[in-house]
């Protein structure tokens, strides 16, 4: 017990959390832009397994990650402009739409994973990078400075996202179609191109959140590998507020936690697994349920648009 | 000073022409063959009954919808519209009836919205905000450009509208019922700007269904019944008589006969009441109010001041959180509707669509909503139809409510026609204390002066009346006395003959004398 | 919402919702010969893949090898159904072939027990069999479910001793996944294993929770190795995450339920392997005989049932490999008794 709290443990908490943070941000920064314009997409989790296998059989079949990794951004784009046609331009109701998006993308990476790859096999995907003269610091270094090309994508998407969510003409567009989309339409601003925009950025996204754990963090492709991430993603968008920073820190908390709970478990701390296996979660949801700002939530949540029903 | 924003281009707006402009929605022929002109400078009214078709005319220029038929020139020059950007572009602008801000971004943010920045990527929301501060100065509209639109009044959020069309450079403004939700002195400020506009060459055309708006504050005015332009003339020589002629098809009651009613007894007695908002605050912080037999009681306040909280408190339909009710001498500070209609009060409820009827039920149904476990409704367990469907018929005939059939759903009849049937169903039990709540709101001038009608009939007869309406001309027409509500208080209780517009206006703005 | 939008986009998502109930539901495995009565008639549901790499996997192989052995599609016929960890789901495709005549319908998982019991009377021709379990529900006055499982502590024992032996840091991480059934007695049997031969060495346990969650797999394995492991194992098909970890850091590995040596050649020491080829052969032996149920299987060392199966790519210590072998042998012979 009392070696739990060492250097080393932190740092271990520390990578670890990192890591599994990793395809969380992807998914839930795609999923703010898309819920920000007023689409909840819970189709997430079936566009992550399809970015995973599909960048991880392009990769394996043509030896390059690079090539891998697009071909999970551009099927991402597909399915995101799936989602987007049913969504906004047949305006079917989004939530049903997006959990027949998830099982679609389960059921057809499944059957692509059988008919072409069959068995579990492994690739070995992008390596770690360090960072020059940051990566040299002690302990810190190996904690933060030392991980594949994705990961530092992944937080670089953090402030990026938020630039662009309050700094930038689209950003402002994105923010208003979601909290009154009458009144983009009244000022010329296409709604309907707004939302296809950010759902196709969504679906990029979470492609590339899929590939992140095919071709950087696991290394393989495996049946149903994402588990639930996806959905676990979307709650992360609502629990950060519709905030990039938010989200962010909901990614860490959960992943800190959860690594956190494994290293109680392999000290041997005396807690049921049970318990400790849903610590991350309770955790998660007190801390942001308290800390939650829902003066960001896009009033047109899950709300089509249609001219003239004002 | 950034450029890129500022009469976008376009060549001044002289003249706008509209002709032969035809527009269908299923069912409805919304726009039948309108001519309509305006040139720079004038402040045109566009008047009619609601349902006439003023809005959708408008939607037409401003591009947001497109005309089955007929053309629009601007300056001569025919020109298409698909979207609101063409219009904008062309130096139209338009503000609709209901605002179209994002209550979530700042006033500079919404001004910003759509517009190209001149910075690569980022917005320039400073330049914005500096252009803000001239245009609102040059034109006298007061307001912060930091403050986030949540924060602002209905009146500074239309003076944000403004500035917004102002912004994209239009010369052509389209102001549609622009009052409906302004206080008498803000509506007093809105002309002064609009008359500052069109002086200094703007286009103005304000859309409103008020008389003695149309008659202060246009220069020609146009009216349109039923989609067809009945005529268009000089606001100069024109009277509220014949505008109304024009308007409703026949002439209208100048003013009501209201024969002097001794006030009896105090059939409702609010005391001191508080209720929460459905955002959490206190909408009421305690109300105290009291009608008498025989009277009407009317409340006058700007929109979104308590009033249907307290209706929907005095409905049974929102719990009282400190305070007591009293109807007919019985405590019924926490009775339900039932017990409510059991101790004779009835209610005419704002949201017609939402509480007082059922919009998928056809008309017989609704019209025993509330009595179909007495009889003659109900015999045993079961409905009797045919006491239903009598008595339903003979008050409908009663109350003119034109409806094709008894089992025509509710949804198919117009608003003065539910809200007729409303009328109908809740007068019939002869009530000693009847709510109404925004009676007349959405209702043609028609059905409008029928329900005032009724409505005094029943003072004659003794109910006493509490009417709650954000129509100042309704409040002053009928009510023997007028309270004000202003932030879930009463700012003050006064005799309708001894009161003055003014007084009610300071009063609805907040404003406590002495 | 206008009528015939309304419509459009309603098929639109029976469609999307249709397509991905389709998908994972698989046909028959082997072409469908024409009915013949002397065609053997087996389908299978599986919580996972049936090439998860682990216990539906096993399971897959066995009822090949049992066709082929049999004289080919003609003679068996096997069918199955994959990725129902849902248990409604899976008791419906329980319920369907059976209807549909299957001779034998085997219900691959400790969480279809229920199910099955509800299921079996319904259909008295039709013989079932269940596993992992030992519970034929005769009690209960069915005779037509047969019931399996594997020792699973017996082989978890034996790569226990090797782990002890091959581990430099005397520290051993076990990755769970979870604290029940087939799972824990494995790690159970490995446990004892390591303490039996190093009693000062230290077994670490981390649950995962899933089955399937491989990124908090492959974490687990991390985090295990920061802690000085050397030496891992697992079970269930979400280990490759840990495996591949393993690789990475080159910790060695030991497999379980199904021979893993391919994902990794160069750690993964040896798999217990099951078996259930022997066992399948006698139901249906017993099934075309008339005996639809009743009886219990257990895979051990001692019926054949395990194998340890050793990674040719990896050279084990002789010493190790004897000490296998001895333990191996214990556990036969009844010398070595491991706890359940
Ligand atoms: N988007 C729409 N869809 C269907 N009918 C509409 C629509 N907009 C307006 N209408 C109908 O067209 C007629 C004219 O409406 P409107 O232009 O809003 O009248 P006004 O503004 O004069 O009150 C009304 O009968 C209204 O119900
Ligand atoms: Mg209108």
């Amino acid at each position: 017990m009392s070696d739990l709290f060492t250097l080393s443990v932190l740092m271990g908490i520390i990578v670890s959390g990192i890591r599994l943070a990793t395809p969380y941000l992807f998914a839930a920064i795609g999923e703010t832009f898309a819920q920000t314009s007023g689409v909840l997409n819970l189709g997430v989790e079936g566009i992550m397994l399809m970015g995973a296998f599909s960048g991880f059989y392009i990769a394996s079949t043509t030896g390059s990650l690079w090539l891998g990794l697009l071909t999970a951004a551009v099927v991402g784009i597909l399915m995101g402009l799936l989602m987007a046609l049913v969504s906004v331009t047949l305006q079917a109701e989004q939530g049903i739409s997006g959990i027949g998006l998830s099982l679609f993308g389960l059921g057809l990476s499944s059957l692509l994973f059988e008919k072409t790859i069959v068995s579990v096999v492994a690739i070995s995907g992008f390596q770690p990078i360090r960072i020059p003269i940051l990566g040299n610091i002690p302990y810190i270094g190996d904690a933060l400075f030392d991980h594949s090309i994705l990961v530092y994508a992944a937080f670089l998407l953090v402030p990026l996202s938020i630039y662009v969510l309050n700094h930038t003409p689209i950003g402002l567009k994105i923010r208003a179609v979601g909290q009154n989309p009458q009144a983009a339409d009244s000022l010329g601003i296409s709604v309907a191109k707004i939302r296809y925009l950010t759902v196709s950025f969504g679906g990029m996204m979470a492609g590339i959140a899929g590939a992140s754990l095919s071709l950087a963090l696991i290394d393989l492709f495996q049946e149903n590998m994402t588990n639930g991430m996806g959905y676990i993603a979307v709650a992360l968008v609502y629990f950060g507020g519709w905030n990039p920073l938010g989200v962010l820190g909901g990614s860490l908390l959960f992943s800190f936690v959860n690594a956190f709970q494994l290293w109680l478990q392999v000290k041997g701390v005396q807690i049921p697994s049970n318990i400790a296996l849903m610590m991350p979660y309770v955790l998660t949801i007190v801390a942001l349920a308290f800390a939650a700002n829902r003066a960001r939530q896009p009033t047109a949540l899950d709300k089509p648009f249609e001219r003239g029903e004002s | 000073m950034s450029e890129t924003v500022a009469n976008n281009g376009h060549k001044k707006l002289q003249e706008v022409q509209m002709v032969g402009i035809v527009k269908r929605f299923p069912g409805v022929l919304a726009n039948d063959h309108v001519d309509f002109d305006v040139h720079a400078g004038e402040i045109h009214a566009l008047l009619g009954e609601n349902g006439a078709g003023k809005s959708t005319l408008m939607r037409q220029l401003y591009g947001l919808y497109r005309p089955d038929e007929g053309k629009i020139l601007i300056n001569g020059q025919e020109r298409l519209f698909y979207s609101p950007e063409d219009a904008i572009e062309a130096g139209i602008g338009m503000i609709h009836q209901h605002f179209m801000l994002v209550p979530s971004l700042t006033v500079t943010e919404n001004v910003a919205l759509g517009l190209k920045s001149t910075r690569l990527f980022a917005l320039d929301l400073d330049k914005v905000e500096r252009r803000i501060v001239d245009l609102s100065e040059q034109y006298g509209l007061k307001i912060d450009p930091k403050a986030y639109i949540w924060q602002l009044a209905v009146g500074e959020q239309q003076r944000v509208e403004i500035v917004k069309a102002l912004y994209r450079g239009a010369d052509l403004l389209i102001l549609d019922e622009p009052t409906a939700v302004l206080t008498p002195q803000e509506v007093e400020d809105l002309f002064k700007t609009l008359h500052q506009m069109a002086q200094v060459g703007h286009t103005l055309i304000f859309i409103s269904h008020k008389l003695y708006e149309v008659l202060s504050i246009s220069s020609r005015i146009t009216v349109l019944r039923d989609g067809r332009v009945v005529g268009s003339r000089p606001t100069e020589g024109a009277t509220r008589a014949s505008l109304a002629q024009m308007m409703v098809g026949r002439p209208i009651i100048q003013q009501y006969d209201r024969p002097a009613v001794v006030a009896g007894e105090m059939c409702l007695d609010i005391q001191d009441i508080y209720t929460k908002s459905d955002r959490g605050g206190d909408a009421l912080k305690g109300v105290s109010l009291s009608v008498h037999a025989g009277e009407i009681l009317g409340l006058a306040g700007v929109s979104g001041n308590g009033q249907r909280e307290l209706a929907e408190c005095l409905g049974g339909l929102r719990p009282v959180r400190q305070g007591k009710v009293i109807l007919n001498g019985k405590d019924v500070t926490r009775a339900s509707p039932r017990e409510r209609i059991a101790a004779g009060q009835s209610y005419i409820p704002e949201e017609r669509m939402r509480e007082g009827a059922i919009k998928e039920f056809s008309v017989a149904d609704n019209f025993v909503l509330e009595d179909h476990g007495k009889s003659p409704y109900a015999r045993g367990i079961f409905l009797n139809l045919n006491a239903i469907r009598s008595q339903a018929r003979s008050v409908i005939d009663a109350y003119n409510v034109k409806t094709p059939s008894l089992d025509t759903p509710l949804k198919n009849l117009s608003g003065g026609n539910i809200q007729k049937l409303i009328l109908a169903r809740e007068l019939s039990r002869h009530p000693k204390v009847l709510v109404a709540s925004q009676p007349t709101r959405g209702v043609d001038i028609g059905a409008t002066e029928y329900i005032h009608l009724r409505l005094l009939e029943q003072r004659q007869t003794g109910t006493a009346t509490l009417l709650i309406s954000e129509d100042l001309d309704e409040i002053r027409a009928l009510s023997d006395r007028i309270a004000v509500i202003y932030e879930g208080k009463i700012m003050g209780i006064v005799y309708n003959s001894e009161t003055t517009l003014e007084q009610l206006g300071l009063m609805m703005a907040g404003v406590t004398e002495k | 919402m206008k009528p015939v939008v309304f419509r459009v986009s309603l098929l639109a998502v029976i469609a999307t919702m249709l397509l991905a109930a389709c998908a994972p539901a698989a046909a028959p495995a082997t072409p469908t010969a024409a009915a013949s009565a002397s065609v053997f008639k087996i389908a299978v549901v599986f919580p996972s893949a049936h090439n998860d790499a682990a216990f539906s996997q096993s399971m897959y192989e066995a009822l090949l090898t049992v066709q082929k052995d049999m004289g080919g599609p003609s003679k068996v016929e096997i069918a199955y159904s994959e990725n129902l960890f849902n248990v409604p789901d899976a008791a419906a495709a329980i319920r369907d072939y059976a209807s549909k005549g299957y001779n034998l319908v085997i219900a691959h998982g400790s969480q279809y027990g229920t199910s099955l019991e509800q299921i079996a009377p319904d259909f008295p021709k039709t013989a079932f069999a269940w596993g992992t379990s030992l519970d034929t529900f005769q009690e209960a006055g069915i005779n037509n479910v047969f019931a399996y499982q594997a020792d699973a502590e017996q082989g978890g024992y034996v790569q226990g001793v090797m782990a002890a032996m091959l581990s430099k840091s005397g520290v051993i991480g076990i990755t769970g996944p979870v604290e029940a059934g087939d799972a824990k007695l494995y790690v159970d049997g490995f446990k004892q294993g390591v303490l039996a031969t190093k009693p000062n060495d230290k077994v670490n346990i981390t649950y995962t929770g899933s089955f399937s969650d491989v990124s908090l797999m492959a974490a687990a394995a991390t985090t295990q190795i920061q802690n000085g492991a050397d030496v891992l194992t697992g079970s269930s098909q979400s280990v490759v995450g840990a495996i591949g970890v393993c690789k990475d850091k080159n910790v060695l590995w030991f497999g379980q339920q199904w021979d893993q040596a391919s994902l990794a050649p160069s750690i993964v020491v040896s798999s217990q392997v099951y078996d259930w080829v022997p066992t399948l052969e006698d139901m249906i032996a017993l099934v075309q005989k008339g005996v639809l149920g009743g009886k219990g299987y257990t895979l051990t060392f001692a019926n054949k049932g395990l194998v340890i199966q050793y990674n040719p790519s990896y050279t084990v210590p002789a010493d190790v490999k004897s000490a296998a072998d001895a333990a191996t042998q214990g556990i036969i012979d009844g010398k070595i008794t491991v706890q359940p």
